[in-house]
């Protein structure tokens, strides 16, 4: 079976500097991979790389059958990928439908549809769809993030650091909904710091250190590997 | 000094001088918000705009109102084209070099109009007015249909940003340019549509302060300032701010008269713009500090 999405070696950087090295890691349908590791690890940029924001160097990026190495941003969005940022990703002044709307800025037609899947995953929003998204709560924020990236019906979620600054009422919150999205036939490659709980809550996890692959496996395996626990679980 | 007096010799030409105020401000604060630059030329493109419209209606001899639509297109046109010729090449450059980039541009539009216009002052048309009384107020045809205009093209824009699609791409390119280029949204297109409005909005400017006084080659550019100092006033982003803002520097340059020399009215704009911007960068609407 073909993978969704699969990096092969992937090295590249944002200027001269290569800061992922040699990168290789896939994600199946519907599935949730979390990349761990410690601080500057290059997780997110393990990201961008696949969101086209990368300068790649070596190696390859195929999504769905399609080699995306290259592409640009837009390309990418319209072939079903969509990314939401960890700061920074929504639209403050905007109300909450509005940040919807945006999200599907380029679907040409009826967007009823594309909004009752987002407001039957988020009820909390439809109530309050006129409100300005600046004005809501971190999790509530999230929310917003997320559904604005799933307007446009994507295979593909790609979550960097979904939970940072939250309270643990909140992460847990986030992660049931990305199963709840997982549940709607959408893959998530999310980047985590809270190493311990994502691992607990995904399929499959990739360790990064230092730009590179270290380790990789069941959520559960790596919980359990100890070398993965002494250095980056804080024991 | 009764209250009609204050009315009449300086509330009244007050908020007619804010409505022309508050239509160059209105593009001013929407290319700071989406372009994130202080733009220079904006004084001068309504300077061209002006005289646009008086090509037109002495080519024509239609009055200047009827002229106006077709001064706010011309000069849209070259707004956009000045874009393209200059400051889309400046793009990626830090957002100073554009702003020296306007200030020659400035120069160059003002020279334009030297060469093509002469440098001595012009009129729409010649002869006296006099205002009508209702009620005790003098006002004048032209500073009713000043105010009316202002309002009209500024609740079209509002309209045009809160309910169109691409007025809402204009306002999330403002509020997050990032997210909004992942989202799909064409910048490009954002930047053509902001000089368009800036353009016709910056014509009507120059137009209307035809209309209420005469035409100078020197007209924009003297207005440069108090148009910044009401956008800031208002807050950067904020259209319905940039209206506010106008109309409280026009009184506000009218009521100075009563306790300063008129020589410095000019300099209640930048009194204004020194205040706001140590007491309150925001603005009165809460724009953004760029």
């Amino acid at each position: 079976m073909t993978s969704l999405l699969r990096l092969q070696g992937v090295t590249g950087g944002y200027g001269d500097a290569d800061i992922l090295q040699d990168v290789t890691l896939h994600v199946d349908d519907k599935e949730i991979v979390v990349i761990v590791g410690p601080n500057g690890a290059g997780k997110s940029t393990a990201m961008k790389a696949v969101f086209g924001m990368l300068n790649v160097r070596a190696g390859s990026i195929v999504f769905d059958g399609d080699t995306i190495t290259k592409w640009a941003t837009d390309r990418i969005v319209q072939r079903g990928i969509s990314y939401v940022p960890q700061v920074d990703n929504i639209f403050r002044e905007m109300s909450i439908h509005e940040n919807l709307e945006m999200g599907a800025f380029l679907k040409k037609g009826d967007l009823s549809a594309a909004y009752d899947r987002v407001y039957s995953l988020f009820p909390d929003l439809k109530e309050r769809r006129k409100t300005a998204a600046g004005t809501l709560s971190g999790g509530q924020r999230q929310m917003v993030a997320m559904g604005r990236a799933l307007m446009l019906n994507p295979k593909l979620l790609l979550l960097d650091e979904p939970t940072a600054g939250l309270s643990p009422r909140y992460m847990e919150q986030i992660f049931q909904i990305c199963r709840d999205v997982r549940d709607t036939d959408v893959a998530i490659l999310l980047v985590e710091q809270h190493a311990k709980q994502a691992l607990a809550f995904a399929d499959r996890g990739y360790v990064l250190a230092a730009g590179q692959n270290r380790h990789e496996g069941s959520g559960a395996d790596l919980l359990a590997d100890r070398e993965v626990a002494e250095m980056f679980l804080g024991g | 000094m009764d209250m009609l007096e204050l009315l009449n010799f300086y509330i009244i030409p007050g908020l007619v001088l804010g409505s022309i105020y508050a239509l160059g401000a209105v593009g001013i604060t929407l290319a700071f918000a989406i372009l994130r630059y202080a733009h220079l030329a904006h004084g001068d493109l309504a300077t061209l705009g002006a005289f646009i419209a008086l090509a037109i209606v002495q080519a024509s001899g239609m009055p200047p109102l009827a002229a106006l639509p077709f001064a706010m297109i011309a000069t849209a046109v070259v707004a956009v084209g000045i874009d393209k010729g200059f400051y889309e090449h400046l793009r990626e450059k830090p957002k100073i070099i554009t702003v020296m980039a306007s200030l020659g541009i400035a120069l160059m539009v003002r020279a334009v109009v030297q060469v093509v216009w002469g440098v001595d002052a012009e009129s729409y048309v010649r002869g006296i007015v006099r205002p009508e009384t209702y009620w005790g107020l003098r006002i004048k045809d032209r500073e009713i249909w000043t105010v009316v205009f202002m309002i009209v093209l500024v609740a079209a824009l509002q309209i045009f940003l809160a309910r169109s699609k691409w007025g809402k791409a204009m306002r999330a390119m403002s509020d997050n340019p990032s997210l909004a280029l992942l989202s799909g949204i064409d910048n490009r297109k954002v930047v053509v549509l902001t000089w368009i409005i800036a353009g016709g909005l910056c014509a009507a400017a120059g137009v209307f302060l035809g209309i209420n006084t005469e035409l100078k080659s020197m007209m924009g550019w003297q207005m440069l300032l108090p148009m910044f100092a009401a956008a800031i006033l208002g807050g950067v982003g904020r259209v319905e701010g940039a209206v506010l803002g106008g109309l409280i520097v026009g009184v506000a340059e009218e009521l100075s008269v009563l306790v300063l020399p008129s020589e410095y009215k000019a300099a209640m704009a930048f009194a204004i713009l020194l205040f706001m911007l140590l007491v309150r960068p925001t603005g009165l609407l809460r724009g953004k500090v760029l």
